[in-house]
């Protein structure tokens, strides 16, 4: 990573194709959050780990879709950190649920690789780092 | 809580988000004619989610019914969001947010369904 140089602006992530991708990461954050939601009131005793990790999921998500929506320096470094948890726990939460299923026969949004999403929630950290690179 | 109205919210979401989908793919920001269609799902919704409320109010059955009435709220946000968020945008990027909240009803209003049912997991 270059620092860029002194009175280099970047470009804002939440314009041209940044607004499609803070609406896909907006959708997750809805998506994680309602299912967290009914997850920990309903049944949390069931599978305690699958359901803390999807309100995890669910935090992650809401972070990263709120800064790459502001963009500004600060919101760009939290966006970096927010996706590259995403990044990482999708590899992990997605290695693991192939691994050991029986840990994850409840499922979170990153169980196998996001499979139950269409694999986005695999892409999605991909083409956000990407996008904050490129914007840079 | 499942049957034609909810069938008719799914087809007429799927056909507007083609729409924004063509529209999007020829280059047009969201035109003041797609606004109308956004207005057009947000009262069906609408009607679904107080539909939904009054079916629940009636109903003795035991389900999850704080999740139900998120949903229901849920997916009446997910279109005025859209298009405050889709306003800022001059290219067409503001069309492809909207094909993507008409896209994302019929999987709210899936989930509503399946609440009620009791089957969400």
């Amino acid at each position: 990573m270059v620092e860029p140089g002194a009175g280099h602006t970047p470009a804002p992530t939440g314009q041209g194709f940044g607004r499609v991708l803070v609406a896909v990461y907006g959708i997750f954050a809805l998506a994680a959050t309602s299912r967290s939601a009914v997850q920990l009131a309903t049944k949390f005793a069931e599978a305690p780990l699958a359901y803390l990790l999807s309100a995890f999921a669910a935090i992650v998500y809401i972070v990263a879709t709120v800064s790459l929506a502001r963009g500004d320096a600060t919101s760009r470094r939290l966006a970096t950190v927010a996706i590259s948890i995403e990044l990482v726990g999708v590899l992990i939460v997605g290695a693991a649920s192939v691994l050991i299923p029986s840990v994850f026969e409840h499922p979170t949004v990153w169980t196998g690789f996001g499979s139950g999403y269409g694999f986005v929630p695999l892409v999605l950290p991909f083409v956000g780092l990407w996008w904050l690179r490129h914007t840079r | 809580m499942t049957g034609t109205y909810a069938t008719v919210i799914t087809v007429v979401a799927l056909l507007f988000a083609g729409w924004a989908l063509i529209s999007a793919a020829s280059n047009r920001h969201p035109t003041l004619l797609l606004f109308a269609a956004g207005v057009l799902l947000e009262a069906l919704l609408v009607g679904f989610a107080v539909g939904g409320i009054v079916q629940m109010a009636e109903s003795g059955r035991h389900f999850a019914r704080a999740e139900f009435v998120g949903y229901l709220l849920g997916s009446l946000a997910i279109p005025p969001v859209a298009f405050y968020w889709a306003s800022g945008e001059k290219s067409r990027s503001g069309t492809v947010v909207i094909a993507l909240a008409f896209l994302i009803t019929p999987v709210m209003v899936l989930r509503v369904q399946q609440v009620w049912a009791g089957s969400v997991g």
